[in-house]
């Protein structure tokens, strides 16, 4: 996996919300950003896999960022976003409440994860002070599935399922 | 689908359906082949009217061997006019083009026809016939000194009047005539012969190929070839180029008075025309009168067979490409996609086959027979992929075959609307899977009408802008990574995203609002919308009640993007890209809940009205009677614990799922429709998920999931089993990646 | 010989589904072009020989010309099927050798009776004479 913040030198940052938490992402992880068409859900799915939708012919499997790193819910509405990133030839979308800005950051802004306290969680790359705001910085790479590092813990239901007639 | 047998005369008729079009399309690619050196001051190629002759003639041998009678009374008529073209005896006309052309449109409507699609034309081939045998009444007579040249009667006797009528005209036109021989061996003549040909036919025309010997030898043969041409002996063996082929002209029997005549024009005659021709039986004719040297007073008596060397072998590299047609065969595509249904059931042999070996190898007994049973699935796995790209490679056609039509319909549509338009075609080799050239035939002929249609302007128009007089439609394909692009370009007067944008206002399709916020580039993709038309009446080229919306929503369906760009005075682009293959299967739509689902047809037996009261609960699980036999039972809503839709359906239905001989009922609330749809595999993402074979888009922007029939019988049956019920599915999915 | 590959299919249909008579039982083997029959011809004994005359490269007058002169078919029966485009070519091939001539369209009856025809031994009792 590449790493996401270069040391030594400026990166930018793509900075939105979360239930009310300012997050950032790499910018340069980011292939696009799209508004929210019609999800499809594809059942017994992970919880915090909200289904597939089409992006210009392309099939995409969308994930709720909300769900995948246990804030609260909200709903989706006019200013949500879906972030797209093609890993290994797939097309991942993350969905979020809204997009802010564009942020650059040095990396004597930005201060260890260890900061936040409680358990480590993978996807956590450390926190950025912005005057008074404090924006947390995540790789979305680890939240996937089946990728290295290991997936969060989430809630769900993907791998038990009954059969007809099971309780 | 009725019941067909597979057996012999049924095959015959569909191999008649395919070679029928397959000539039909021959016509019409010869026919803009012919128009083209016509206009360019050329006469017609000799070669190419004796292509659609022959390819006219096999159609009406074979129409009438099928019962077709429209058909074949269409090609005799046709025939003959070919005939006394090909003969010379009547002029390539503008008109007579016009007639051929149409006869192509008609045999396309003729063949729909015969297959239940349409109604025949009955009263357009009557027309056709009518005026094709007023132009063969035309006809003029045509006349014969071959008895002058030295060419010894067995040769004579084995030309067709066609072959007869070729060396005739080509001597009449003061060309010398050459003998070439060569020894060929049999088992590469095919190639060794195109190549030949190839090299033969920028200086000359092949009249004739002669076998010679007397099929002694089992592999090789001798040929003579008689060829016409303007050029030295010298300069013909030159372009033949190899030692293993002899180059001899064939001299006028009378060497005193050889003088060759100048190349009289044609239609001006050199001898009395009555002669043409009478009847059969007709066998060399004495020499002219003032030739009465006897015929072995040449310089070079006939054969020289000691001359004659072993052509050698097909030679490197690029005789690729001068393979003989002879060496494609023509397949089927139902044939393939069974072969293709095959690998998907050789793909769920490597699954069990997986599972055995890793089932072994956790074992500490059998521990190294599992690793060689790995092994062994990994060499397996390498095979079979091979095998799929193999299959997929087969199913490549180029695009050439629906440029070619597309270049009939500029020809008609210019025509019929007084505009002078000129085709230009590149990368008609691109190759795309078959099933993608008969989807794209209809959105490229939309588009290139819109061009013309509204693109390019009336020549008034063009003047008054300062452009030429003929417009320009450009037809580009080429190949990009695993994406094929299409682009339709024209140089007219281009889209005006404000009167896009005004437009789409007033008829609601955006809000005031919305309008403002659209980058002139966005707004000139508007077209695209469903309903949009920027005309207020349709015209009767691309109106028709379809638009772009259209051209969208069936490339989409395809898996394909398009992108459009205009200027406005300058001209529109507009791009397809498009995957190079799909896998495309047939499903059944239906809807649990609210949520629409696709079921692979071939994974399914029926689908009825389901009757609860006949579910009964055996051991925990729900079965039902059907057809006589015991049926597993599944509720889909429940199984994928459905969001309960708004309303309830009264009734629901019953889907008998099978794989094998293991059959499983599910339960739906509606069904929607068979149709045709892409797959487009799930991502890793949601590798952990089984049940689903891929998702597709259905044209209204919304994904619907396809189901694996397969692994959920396997997951619902093997857990009624009373087996652990994540156990390794056998499920083969499209287009995953191992 | 045949170059059209649903003409082809359509004759071997014919021939194979003849239950009795002199072409009970026969196999049919295909030639698409005049070479393939030259490839074909000299290898095998062959009791009929089939041909079209209007083919790409080498015509059918040509391969009736070829197999007379060849040791193994100087008189094996050789039949022209063909569409009637030439008076001319028929009586060709008539002179040179061939035995008898169908024309196209043709129903299978024609076509089987055509061969019984000629694969009656001369001269014997053959039930057309």
């Amino acid at each position: 996996m590449s790493a996401l913040i270069h040391d030594g030198e400026r990166s930018d940052h793509l900075v939105f919300l979360l239930a009310g938490e300012l997050y950032a992402v790499a910018l340069e992880s980011i292939h696009e950003i799209v508004k929210v068409g019609p999800i499809t859900r594809v059942p017994r799915a992970r919880a915090d896999i909200l289904g597939v939708m089409g992006v210009r012919g392309r099939l995409v499997t969308v994930l709720d960022l909300r769900r995948s790193i246990q804030v609260q819910d909200a709903p989706i509405d006019a200013r949500s976003r879906v972030l797209l990133l093609q890993v290994e030839e797939e097309d991942v979308g993350f969905l979020v409440e809204e997009v802010r800005e564009v942020e650059r950051f040095t990396p004597s802004q930005i201060e260890p994860a260890s900061v936040l306290g409680g358990i480590e969680r993978p996807y956590l790359r450390g926190v950025a002070r912005r005057g008074p705001e404090m924006l947390v910085l995540i790789d979305l790479l680890p939240i996937l599935p089946g990728r290295e590092g290991s997936a969060p813990n989430v809630g769900g239901q993907g791998l038990s399922f009954s059969g007809p007639g099971a309780p | 689908m009725a019941e067909r047998r597979d057996d012999a005369p049924d095959k015959a008729r569909e191999e008649f359906f395919s070679e029928a079009s397959e000539l039909v399309d021959g016509f019409g690619r010869h026919l803009l082949a012919l128009e083209e050196s016509v206009e360019n001051g050329h006469g017609p190629d000799p070669e190419t009217l004796n292509d659609i002759f022959r390819g006219v003639h096999t159609l009406k041998g074979l129409s009438g061997l099928f019962g077709a009678a429209t058909l074949s009374g269409l090609s005799h008529e046709l025939e003959n006019l070919l005939d006394d073209l090909r003969l010379g005896r009547i002029p390539l006309s503008t008109a007579v083009l016009d007639l051929l052309f149409d006869a192509v449109e008609l045999y396309g409507r003729i063949l729909s026809a015969l297959k239940g699609e349409e109604a025949e034309p009955r009263e357009e081939v009557l027309t056709l016939l009518a005026s094709l045998a007023a132009v063969s009444n035309e006809r003029s007579g045509n006349v014969a000194f071959i008895a002058e040249y030295e060419l010894d009667p067995e040769t004579l006797g084995v030309l067709t009047e066609y072959e007869e009528h070729r060396l005739r005209s080509n001597l009449q036109a003061g060309l010398a005539l050459y003998r070439l021989k060569a020894k060929f061996p049999l088992a590469t003549i095919d190639s060794a012969l195109e190549e030949l040909k190839l090299r033969v036919r920028p200086v000359g025309e092949i009249i004739t190929y002669l076998p010679t010997g007397d099929g002694g030898d089992l592999d090789a043969i001798d040929l003579e070839i008689l060829v016409a041409s303007r050029s030295a002996a010298a300069e013909l063996r030159q372009a033949v180029d190899s030692d293993a082929v002899s180059v001899d002209e064939v001299k006028k029997r009378d060497l005193s008075q050889a003088r060759t005549p100048p190349a009289p024009r044609v239609g001006e005659r050199t001898d009395d025309s009555a002669m043409d021709l009478p009847d059969g039986r007709e066998t060399p004719s004495p020499p002219p009168v003032e030739d009465d040297e006897p015929a072995h007073a040449s310089m070079h008596p006939a054969p020289h067979a000691t001359e004659a060397v072993v052509m050698p072998a097909a030679a490197g590299g690029r005789d690729i490409s001068l393979r003989s047609v002879s060496q494609t065969v023509r397949v089927d595509i139902r044939k393939l996609d069974r072969l293709m249904n095959a690998l998907g059931e050789l793909s769920l042999v490597r699954g069990a086959l997986l599972r055995y070996a890793e089932k072994l190898r956790s074992e500490p007994g059998t521990r190294r027979l599992g690793m060689d049973l790995l092994g062994v699935h990994r060499a397996f796995e390498r095979q079979l992929a091979q095998m799929q790209s193999g299959i997929l490679e087969v199913r490549m056609v180029p695009l050439g075959q629906v440029f070619d039509k597309l270049a009939r319909i500029v020809r008609q549509v210019s025509r019929e609307q007084n505009k002078s338009v000129h085709f230009v075609v590149t990368g008609g080799e691109t190759e795309i899977d078959k099933l993608i050239v008969e989807e794209l035939s209809d959105p490229l002929l939309h588009m290139i009408r819109n061009a013309i249609d509204h693109g390019i302007e009336p020549i008034p128009e063009r003047a008054a802008a300062g452009k030429p007089d003929t417009g320009t439609v450009a037809l580009n394909a080429y190949q990009q990574g695993n994406h094929v692009v299409i682009e339709v370009e024209d140089d007219g007067r281009g889209i005006d995203p404000h009167a896009v944008l005004h437009k789409a206002v007033t008829m609601g399709l955006v809000s005031m609002e919305e309008a403002k916020s659209f980058s002139l580039e966005e707004a000139v993709s508007l077209v695209f919308m469903q309903g949009f038309s920027t005309r207020d009446t349709a015209t009767a080229m691309s109106g028709r009640g379809i638009g772009m919306d259209i051209v969208k929503t069936r490339i989409a369906k395809l898996g394909g993007l398009v992108d459009i760009v205009s200027e406005v005075q300058i001209g529109t682009k507009i791009t397809l890209t498009l995957p190079v293959t799909l896998a495309i299967v047939g499903v059944l739509t239906f809807v649990v809940e609210a949520t629409v689902y696709c079921m692979p047809l071939s994974s399914m037996e029926e689908a009825v009205v389901f009757d609860s009261a006949l579910v009964r609960e055996v051991d925990g699980r729900e079965v039902m009677t059907h057809r006589g036999v015991t049926l597993p039972v599944v509720r889909l809503a429940r199984l994928f614990s459905e969001p309960p839709a708004p309303q309830r359906a009264t009734k629901q239905f019953l889907i008998v799922a099978r794989v094998g001989t293991r059959r499983l009922g599910m339960v739906v609330d509606r069904l929607i429709e068979q149709q045709d749809v892409v797959i487009k595999a799930l991502g890793r993402t949601l590798a952990h998920v089984r049940g689903f074979a891929g998702a597709t888009d259905l044209g209204d922007q919304r994904v619907a999931l396809i189901l694996d029939v397969p692994s959920l019988i396997e997951e619902c049956l093997t857990a009624a089993e009373g087996r652990r019920a994540n156990d390794a599915s056998l499920a083969f999915r499209f287009g995953e990646r191992s | 010989m045949e170059d059209s590959a649903s003409t082809r299919s359509f004759i071997r249909a014919i021939l194979e589904g003849v239950r009795e008579g002199a072409l009970a039982g026969c196999t049919v083997q295909e030639a698409t072009s005049g070479f393939d029959a030259m490839r074909l011809l000299p290898r095998g004994p062959y009791d009929l020989v089939l041909t079209d005359i209007n083919m790409p490269d080498i015509n059918g007058l040509e391969v009736i010309q070829f197999v007379r002169k060849s040791p193994h078919h100087k008189d094996t029966p050789l039949v022209i099927i063909s569409t009637q485009t030439s008076e001319r070519d028929i009586a060709r091939a008539l002179a040179l050798g061939a035995t008898a001539y169908l024309r196209k369209p043709f129903v299978p009856e024609e076509l089987v009776a055509t061969l019984e025809r000629v694969l009656a031994p001369k001269g014997g009792a053959a039930p057309h004479g």
